[in-house]
C-alpha cells in the first residue's frame, strides 16, 4: 500500500496542495465512489457519469487551495457533483427515463435480496425531475439530513422536505404498483 | 417480509464504484489539460482571428455558419470560465471581510 | 489579515451608484497587462483570455437564456466592453515575475482608480486587491490582482460594471456558494 493511502484527508489535502500528484491521485481514489455513484444515480448512463466525475476532480485539482479541510473537501465534491449533474440534465432536457441497461448492472447482488425490485427503484427515481432526484439520492445514498441537503442544493429546508415527501409518496406507489402486477403472475 | 421502504430505497442507492483504473483516467486527464492550457494563447488567437477572416472567406454559407457556431462556444466557453475567475476572487475577498466582521471589532469597524 | 471593513458598505454602494449607469461608453479602464512570454510554458496551468466587444457580443449571442449559468453571464456582461483574463499556476513558490504583477498594480494608482479591498493574508499567503475605475459617478472598470507564492490572476473587466451581479455568480458554474457560518 502507497504510504499515501495511510494519510488522513487533511494530510492528502495538504501534500496535494503542494503539488504532489500521488497525493492527489489518493485523494481521487478516496473519494471517487461517492462522486461517480452521484453522478450515476443522477445521469442514469455509466460513460456520461464518468465523465462527470472525472470534470468534477479536474475541478477540484484547480480549486484545491480553496479547499480548508477534509470535512469541507467532501462537502465540496458531493456539492459540485451534484449541480453539475443537475447542470448537465437541464442542458440536455434528459427528465425521462432512458433505456437502462448499465443500471441493471450497478446493483449490488450481495445485499440486494430482491435484484428486481432495486432494479425498478433505480429506474423509477431517473424519472425524477432533477432537483428531485438530488434530494433522493443526496438522502439515502449519502445520508445527508435535510439541513445539509438543503445546503448542498441551495434550496430551503422546506423545498428540500417537499422533494422527499412527494418523491417519497410517488416512488411507494408505483413500486407498490408494481409488486402487484408481479404477484399476480 | 417487507422492509421499511426508505431502508429499500438505500439498498437500491448503495454506492458503486467506477471502472477500474479510474484515478488513472483522471490524473492523465489533468495531465493532458496543463499541456492543453499552454497551447491556449495560439488556439485561441487562431479562432479570433479566424471569426474575422471568415467573412470574406470562400466558403459555402453552411460551413461558415457550423464554423462561426463553433467560435461562438468557445467564446462563450471563455466568458464562463473569464466570470468563473472573477466570482472566485471576489468570494476570496468578501469571505476574508466575513471573517473580520464576525471578529470582536476593536476599530469600530464591524459589519 | 488586514481587510477594509468599508468593503461590504462600499459594495453595497456601488451598487446603488451602479444602478445608475447603463450606457458607459468609454474604453478607459483597460489596463496594460505585460505579455508574460514564455510564462505559459512553465506554468502548470494557465488561463489567457481576451474578449475585446466583438468576441464578447458572438459569445453573449451563444449563452442560452432558458440556463441559468448562461443567464447569470448574461447579466452580469450587460454593459461590459472587454474581459481579460491572465491566470497562471506553478509547481514551485514564486516561479512568476513578481515586478511584472507589480508593474500592473501601478496603473491602479492612476486617477479615477479606487481600491475597494485589500486582502493580505499570511496564513494563506494570499493577496487579493480589488480595484474599480469610477468615473463621473460610474464605474467603468474592474480590476483584481490575486497571488499567491504559485500562482497569480490578473482579471481586467472594462464598461459598464454591476458588481452584485459579478458577486452572485459564485453558486453558478459549480462553484460552491460558500457560507463562512458552514465551516464552524
Amino acid at each position: 500500500m502507497k504510504a499515501s493511502e495511510a494519510w488522513s484527508g487533511d494530510e492528502l489535502l495538504t501534500h496535494a496542495r503542494a503539488g504532489e500528484s500521488s497525493a492527489f491521485a489518493a485523494l481521487v481514489r478516496r473519494y471517487q465512489r461517492t462522486v461517480y455513484s452521484i453522478a450515476l444515480r443522477m445521469l442514469n448512463d455509466r460513460h456520461r457519469a464518468e465523465d462527470l466525475a472525472q470534470e468534477v476532480f479536474l475541478q477540484l485539482y484547480r480549486a484545491l487551495d480553496s479547499i480548508d479541510s477534509d470535512t469541507h473537501l467532501v462537502f465540496w465534491l458531493r456539492k459540485v457533483a451534484v449541480n453539475r449533474a443537475i447542470d448537465r440534465m437541464r442542458q440536455e432536457s434528459r427528465h425521462d427515463s432512458e433505456p437502462l441497461t448499465d443500471a441493471v448492472t450497478v446493483v449490488d447482488e450481495s445485499i440486494a435480496d430482491d435484484p428486481l425490485l432495486h432494479r425498478r427503484m433505480t429506474e423509477l427515481i431517473a424519472e425524477l425531475s432533477p432537483a428531485a432526484r438530488a434530494v433522493v439520492v443526496l438522502r439515502y445514498q449519502e445520508d445527508l439530513d435535510p439541513v445539509d441537503i438543503a445546503g448542498t442544493l441551495d434550496m430551503s429546508i422546506n423545498t428540500v422536505k417537499s422533494h422527499l415527501k412527494r418523491s417519497l409518496m410517488q416512488l411507494r406507489a408505483r413500486v407498490q404498483g408494481t409488486a402487484i402486477v408481479e404477484d399476480i403472475r | 417480509m417487507s422492509k421499511d421502504f426508505e431502508q429499500q430505497l438505500r439498498d437500491a442507492l448503495q454506492p458503486v464504484d467506477p471502472e477500474e483504473g479510474f484515478d488513472q483516467r483522471v490524473m492523465a486527464r489533468i495531465a493532458q489539460e496543463r499541456s492543453r492550457s499552454r497551447t491556449k494563447i495560439t488556439r485561441w488567437a487562431s479562432v479570433a482571428l479566424a471569426a474575422s477572416v471568415l467573412f470574406v472567406a470562400v466558403l459555402g454559407a453552411h460551413q461558415w455558419q457550423l464554423r462561426r457556431e463553433q467560435e461562438g462556444l468557445e467564446a462563450r466557453k471563455q466568458l464562463i470560465e473569464a466570470l468563473r475567475l472573477t466570482g472566485e476572487k471576489l468570494d476570496v475577498a468578501y469571505q476574508a471581510v466575513n471573517r473580520e466582521s464576525s471578529l470582536p471589532a476593536d476599530d469600530g469597524s464591524g459589519a | 489579515m488586514i481587510m477594509r471593513a468599508l468593503f461590504k458598505h462600499t459594495i453595497l454602494a456601488l451598487c446603488g451608484v451602479l444602478s445608475l449607469c447603463a450606457n458607459a461608453s468609454a474604453a478607459d479602464g483597460q489596463l496594460k497587462i505585460p505579455e508574460f512570454a514564455g510564462l505559459a510554458d512553465k506554468a502548470a496551468e494557465s488561463v489567457i483570455i481576451t474578449l475585446d466587444p466583438s468576441l464578447l457580443r458572438l459569445a453573449a449571442r451563444f449563452l442560452d437564456p432558458a440556463d441559468p449559468q448562461d443567464a447569470a453571464a448574461r447579466e452580469a456582461i450587460a454593459g461590459i466592453k472587454g474581459i481579460y483574463v491572465r491566470s497562471y499556476k506553478f509547481d514551485a513558490d514564486f516561479a512568476y515575475p513578481k515586478a511584472d504583477v507589480d508593474l500592473v498594480r501601478k496603473q491602479l494608482g492612476a486617477p479615477g482608480w479606487q481600491r475597494l479591498v485589500e486582502v493580505r493574508s499570511r496564513k494563506e499567503q494570499q493577496n487579493v486587491d480589488i480595484y474599480l475605475l469610477v468615473e463621473q459617478e460610474k464605474a467603468n472598470g474592474l480590476a483584481i490582482i490575486a497571488s499567491q507564492p504559485r500562482e497569480f490572476t490578473i482579471v481586467n473587466i472594462v464598461g459598464s460594471i454591476d458588481m452584485r451581479k459579478l458577486h452572485e455568480l459564485e453558486g453558478q458554474f459549480g462553484i460552491p456558494k460558500l457560507e463562512i457560518e458552514e465551516k464552524k
